[in-house]
Formats: structure tokens, C-alpha cells, sequence
């Protein structure tokens, strides 16, 4: 037998496969299907400083909301409580002046007033 | 010994009187307040056909001060700059008769002197009208510490309660302004005014 052959005998010997193998092989198919299933978020949070960087994110945009819907709210009620204002003043301007002309009234004898 | 301890009792009682009194007067208008009681009206409102109800305190003026930024704002921000509260309450009904004169009533015994003093009532026994302006000033007599309009017609009543150092001259003259129209100008070809507001100028 020539060396050749020698080399070409060792190589095709049957070999068993080391101790859990087979498992590791299983394990490892299991988990590549696992991580095609999963979504792409799950994916994306899998990583610690990601997952902190969206949960910050998270956050800036809640206390943003919440801000802008303060501000909505407050100019609401400030246009609400302008106009309530203007109502207001209107009315009590009306009234005064014609109470006054009521009174004036009384002095051309066309009304009876105290004064 | 005795002799001296009552005369120095008396004397601490005195003094604390003296410095009761001089409390109570320093109050705003003996302890009344500008600021009325006007809950017996909205049992009224059930009836009215319309109503205003404005009720601003202190905060909500300072509030709405910061919106009034318009030109045509300027001059009821500066009646308003100093206010601690304005109500209004105008409540208009379809028949004459559906507010009594009790409900009135409730509103004018709070204007008791001597807080308050009655510087305008006028009586239209024709048109049915009756107009009261009150103030509250303080003891010192100078400043204005609030403003009272009560104005019942047969089928309207309306009630101002304006609570602070009003102005009551830049507050006559918003008529004309602001949207507020003055009487002259709603008078008709005829020269009729408009119904509730039949007074010559």
C-alpha cells in the first residue's frame, strides 16, 4: 500500500462524533428558527444599550406630549378665560352706562330715579 | 401694691380693646366682602331662556391678561390688571315675572353699609327698569375695593360683581370698543332705541 493510499484510508476512517454533538446541532437549529420568528423589535430591544436608548426615547417623547398638551390646554383656557374677560367687561360696561342714562333721564324728567 | 396690679390690668385691657378695634377698622370695609354671593341665581337659571355665567377669579384674570395681546385688548387689560375677580351673571326670561324681587333682595342685603355705598339707583317705572351701582371702598375712603351693578329688567337680570380697585371711568368707556356697540349708533332711522335700552344718551 502506498502512502497515498495510507493518507486516503486514514481520512475516509469512520469517525464518531464527540459527546453532544448532536445536541449542540439540535440546540442550534432550534435557535436559529427562534430568531427568525421573532420580531424585528424583539430583535432590536435583545440589545442592552438599544433597549435603553428606546426606553430614553420613550421617555423624552411622553414628557414632550405631555408638555404640548399642557401648553394646548393652558392657551385654551387663557383664550377661554380672555373671552369670558371681554364678556365680562362688556356687560358691566353696558349696564353702568345705562344706569347712568337712567340717571340722566331723571334729571330731563322723563324718569323717576334716586339718587 | 394691689391698687397698682388693677391699674396695670385695666390698662392691658384697654389697650387690647384699643388694638381690637383699630383691627376691625383697618379691615377692608369693616370685614365685608367685595366679593358677593350670588348661588341664589342659579336656581333662576333653570327658567332663564339665556344665560351668562362668568365667573373669573384672580387666577384665570392673570391667565387671560397673558392672552390679551391684541391692540383691542389693551385697554380691558388695564381694567383688569389689578383685579381680584369678576362674576357676572345675566339671566334673560321669556315672560316678565320669573324672577321675583326676593331673589333681588338676596343679592342687595349684601350691599349693607357702611362697606358698601349706593352711588347710582335709577327706577324707570315705564320701561320696569331698575339700575343700582354700589361700591366698596376702602376705610380710608380712597381706594376701590370692589364694584356692584344690579340691573333688573322685566325679563332680564343681571348682576356685576367686580372684585378689586375697578376703574369705573375706563370701564364706561369700553362702550364703543371692543365690540361693545355704542347706543348711538344702535339707534334706528326712526329714532327708536333698541328694546332694553330706551334711555337717551
Amino acid at each position: 500500500m502506498n502512502p497515498w493510499e495510507e493518507s486516503l484510508r486514514e481520512a475516509l476512517r469512520r469517525k464518531d462524533a464527540p459527546p453532544g454533538f448532536s445536541n449542540r446541532v439540535l440546540a442550534r437549529v432550534r435557535d436559529l428558527r427562534a430568531r427568525e420568528k421573532r420580531p424585528w423589535f424583539r430583535a432590536f430591544l435583545a440589545r442592552p444599550a438599544l433597549r435603553w436608548a428606546a426606553a430614553a426615547l420613550c421617555l423624552v417623547i411622553a414628557v414632550s406630549v405631555a408638555f404640548w398638551d399642557q401648553q394646548q390646554r393652558q392657551r385654551r383656557q387663557g383664550e377661554l378665560a380672555r373671552m369670558q374677560v371681554k364678556q365680562a367687561l362688556r356687560i358691566a360696561s353696558v349696564k353702568l352706562n345705562a344706569a347712568r342714562r337712567m340717571v340722566q333721564e331723571v334729571n330731563q324728567g322723563t324718569a323717576q330715579s334716586r339718587l | 401694691m394691689n391698687a397698682r396690679n388693677k391699674k396695670i390690668r385695666s390698662g392691658a385691657l384697654a389697650a387690647f380693646f384699643v388694638a381690637m378695634l383699630l383691627g376691625t377698622l383697618s379691615m377692608p370695609a369693616f370685614g365685608q366682602n367685595p366679593r358677593l354671593d350670588i348661588k341664589n341665581l342659579e336656581a333662576l337659571a333653570k327658567k332663564a331662556s339665556e344665560v351668562v355665567d362668568v365667573n373669573l377669579d384672580g387666577s384665570l384674570l392673570k391667565l387671560a391678561s397673558k392672552f390679551m395681546t391684541d391692540e383691542d385688548d389693551r385697554e380691558a387689560l388695564g381694567i383688569i390688571k389689578n383685579l381680584k375677580g369678576v362674576y357676572v351673571k345675566s339671566l334673560t326670561f321669556d315672560e316678565p315675572g320669573d324672577y321675583s324681587e326676593g331673589d333681588v333682595e338676596a343679592i342687595r342685603s349684601q350691599l349693607q353699609a357702611p362697606a358698601w355705598s349706593r352711588i347710582v339707583s335709577a327706577r324707570s317705572k315705564h320701561d320696569g327698569e331698575n339700575a343700582e351701582i354700589y361700591l366698596m371702598t376702602a376705610t380710608d375712603g380712597g381706594s376701590v375695593l370692589g364694584m356692584a351693578i344690579i340691573c333688573a329688567e322685566p325679563k332680564e337680570l343681571t348682576v356685576v360683581n367686580i372684585v378689586g380697585p375697578v376703574d369705573i371711568d375706563k370701564l364706561s368707556q369700553l362702550e364703543g370698543k371692543m365690540g361693545i356697540p355704542r347706543l348711538e349708533e344702535q339707534t334706528d332711522e326712526s329714532g327708536q332705541k333698541p328694546e332694553g335700552h330706551r334711555a337717551k344718551p
